[in-house]
Formats: structure tokens, sequence, C-alpha cells
């Protein structure tokens, strides 16, 4: 099932989320927004990182965390509490 | 000794997308250290310039787009959509990653640090402008120029837009503002939050007249000087390729 979130960060950028979810899971999801983020090319890392990922709170805190700690990226506008609150927030389409 | 930045003025006003090749050539020069400091002005006809993380479906009505003859580029930086024509005037400064102005790695304080030049000259010409974090410049609670950057390629990279006397009736046709972003802001559309240059000064005003100012702005602001320069073959070479291999391209342009 596809599910769709535009989330406003506290940051004030905007996160916009379109996943595919199969059994309480993503199968795929793209992550897109106004938001900054260095080094750029790591955002495909996190795309990566969240497919076949729960879709859950503890989960998904741990993998986005896990992420910026990993890469090292930089989010400007946009937290890693926003990414993990953006994805949950994701509706049924 | 004070340090002289090259200033470019090279632009393909009517081709964003080789407009944005030299905008990635230049910062990559810059970290090898094969070209100086540098500050590029530079005009798109009307284009929209996407963020690099943004959605071209979600971001651009397509149609809008067509009926106006709005070319739509994906720049390298993060941030949000922006809509340019001949009345909006693009700057990029590009600085070495350990040059003294750079702020450490914060992209934060990068953004209000190389914003300061624009700042200022805009202050020089008579409206009361401030840094408004994240990255925009504000006249009285109005936004007039957005800014983005990077930190890659040993450069710390930062570009702005100021709208100087830009026709705002089509950035809303052609730009989908999400709802959401308007929410928060008690306001009911993209051109009540914006202005231009001209509005705030109440007369004419010229691009070529913001960049002057700039000019002296940055120069007195960070106690540099600046001297007109050209791109290096080099970095034409370069821009030619990033133009082939990426920026003319749809899959850049228009993907996700």
């Amino acid at each position: 099932m596809e599910r769709w979130a535009d989330y406003k960060a506290l940051g004030g950028k905007l996160v916009r989320v379109r996943l595919r979810e199969e059994q309480g899971q993503i199968r795929s999801i793209r992550i897109t927004g106004d938001f900054f983020l260095v080094p750029e090319e790591s955002l495909g890392k996190l795309e990566k990182m969240l497919e076949d990922a729960p879709l859950r709170e503890e989960e998904l805190r741990l993998l986005v965390n896990r992420f910026f700690r990993g890469t090292g990226a930089q989010g400007l506008g946009v937290s890693s509490d926003d990414f993990v609150k953006a994805i949950l927030s994701a509706q049924e389409v | 000794m004070t340090e002289t930045w090259r200033l470019i003025d090279l632009e393909y006003r009517d081709n964003p997308f080789m407009n944005m090749a030299v905008e990635e050539a230049i910062p990559r020069a810059v970290g090898e250290g094969k070209s100086p400091s540098t500050i590029r002005f530079w005009h798109n006809s009307n284009t929209i310039v996407l963020g690099c993380f943004q959605s071209a479906k979600l971001e651009v009505n397509m149609d809008a787009c067509k009926e106006t003859g709005t070319e739509i580029v994906r720049r390298f930086t993060g941030g949000g959509a922006v809509y340019h024509d001949s009345g909006n005037l693009n700057y990029g400064i590009s600085l070495r990653k350990d040059h003294p102005l750079v702020p450490g790695q914060n992209l934060q304080s990068v953004f209000e640090k190389l914003s300061e030049g624009s700042v200022q000259g805009l202050r020089k010409l008579g409206v009361k402008a401030e840094f408004q974090p994240v990255n925009d410049i504000q006249i009285d609670g109005k936004k007039v120029s957005g800014a983005a950057g990077s930190i890659r390629w040993n450069t710390v990279f930062h570009h702005g837009c100021i709208l100087v006397n830009s026709d705002l009736s089509i950035l809303e046709k052609v730009l989908n503002v999400p709802k959401a972003k308007l929410e928060d802001r008690h306001v009911a559309s993209v051109q009540k939050r914006v202005t231009t240059v001209r509005d705030e000064l109440g007369r004419d005003v010229s691009t070529r007249e913001v960049r002057d100012a700039i000019v002296d702005g940055i120069q007195s602001c960070y106690g540099v000087g600046v001297e007109s320069g050209v791109l290096t073959k080099e970095e034409l070479g370069l821009a030619e390729e990033l133009y082939q291999t990426k920026y003319s391209r749809l899959e850049w342009n228009l993907e996700p």
C-alpha cells in the first residue's frame, strides 16, 4: 500500500515522504523536500537503509540515528527526529 | 596582505543548464586550489531552479511552465525551489574549506556569514535587510533573497538569488506551493510573503545596481578586494562536461 506525508519540520523545512508498505514494512521509500543535508549524496543511503524496515518508531529512530552517526551527515532545517516523524505520519493514499 | 577575490560576470541567460554547470565547475576548481576565492553574478531568463532533494513532479506545475516558457533546472544544493527571471540577480561564492572567513563546517553558520555581504550591500541601497535563519534575507518580515550552499570538494560554496525587480505573478503559477509551507506563516500566498528590492525602495532599480552594491558590501564586510576575472580553460572545460553529462539531462532535472 502507498503512503504519503508532507511533514513540516521544526526547522521550517518540508519533508515529503512517499513510501510503499507491505505487512508493516517499508518496501521502498522516496524522501524529497526543501531541507539541506550534506553530503547531498547521503540521502540515497538513508533511503536504502530504510528499505525493509518495520514502520515502527523505535526501529526507525534507531536506523535514522545510525545513518547520521555512520555517515557524519549534517542536516539543516531538518533533524533525525523530523525524518522519523515524517515517515510515521505517512497516510494511506 | 588583503586577499583579492575573483569577480566573474559570466552568464548564459537563456541556457539555465549551462549556468548551473558553471556554478558547479567554479567551486570544484577552487577546492582543488586551481582557482582563487570567487564571487560570480549571473541571471537566468524564466526558469525554476529546484533544490537537489526536491521532486519536480510535486513542486512544479508543468503545464504552466509550458505556457509561460519556463525552464526547469535542478541545482546541486539543497533548499527550496525558486523562480528566476531577468529581474532576479544570482550570486555564488566559492571559498576553500580552510579559508579564514569560513566559520567552521556548520552549514547554518556558513549561510549567515556568507549572506553578510549581500545584507550589507542591500542596506547600502537603503533597505532594512537582515539575515533570517535558516537561509533567507528579509526586509520587514518579507523574503527578498534565499540562499543555499554546500560543503564539498574541499570548498565552502554559498549561492543565493535576490528578487530585484522580478515578476512575482508568474511565481505562483509555475510553482506548486504545498499547503504545509504556508500554514504557519499565516499568509495565503507566496506573493504576500516575498518582496522585491524595487518594491522596498519604491523606485526602479537594476540588477546591475544591486550587484555593484553587493560587491561593495563584500569588500567592506569581509575586508577583501575584488577584481574582475574570467573562468580558466579548465573551469570552462569542466562546465561543458557537466553540461553534457548532468545539467542538460532530463533525468538530473526532472527525476525523482
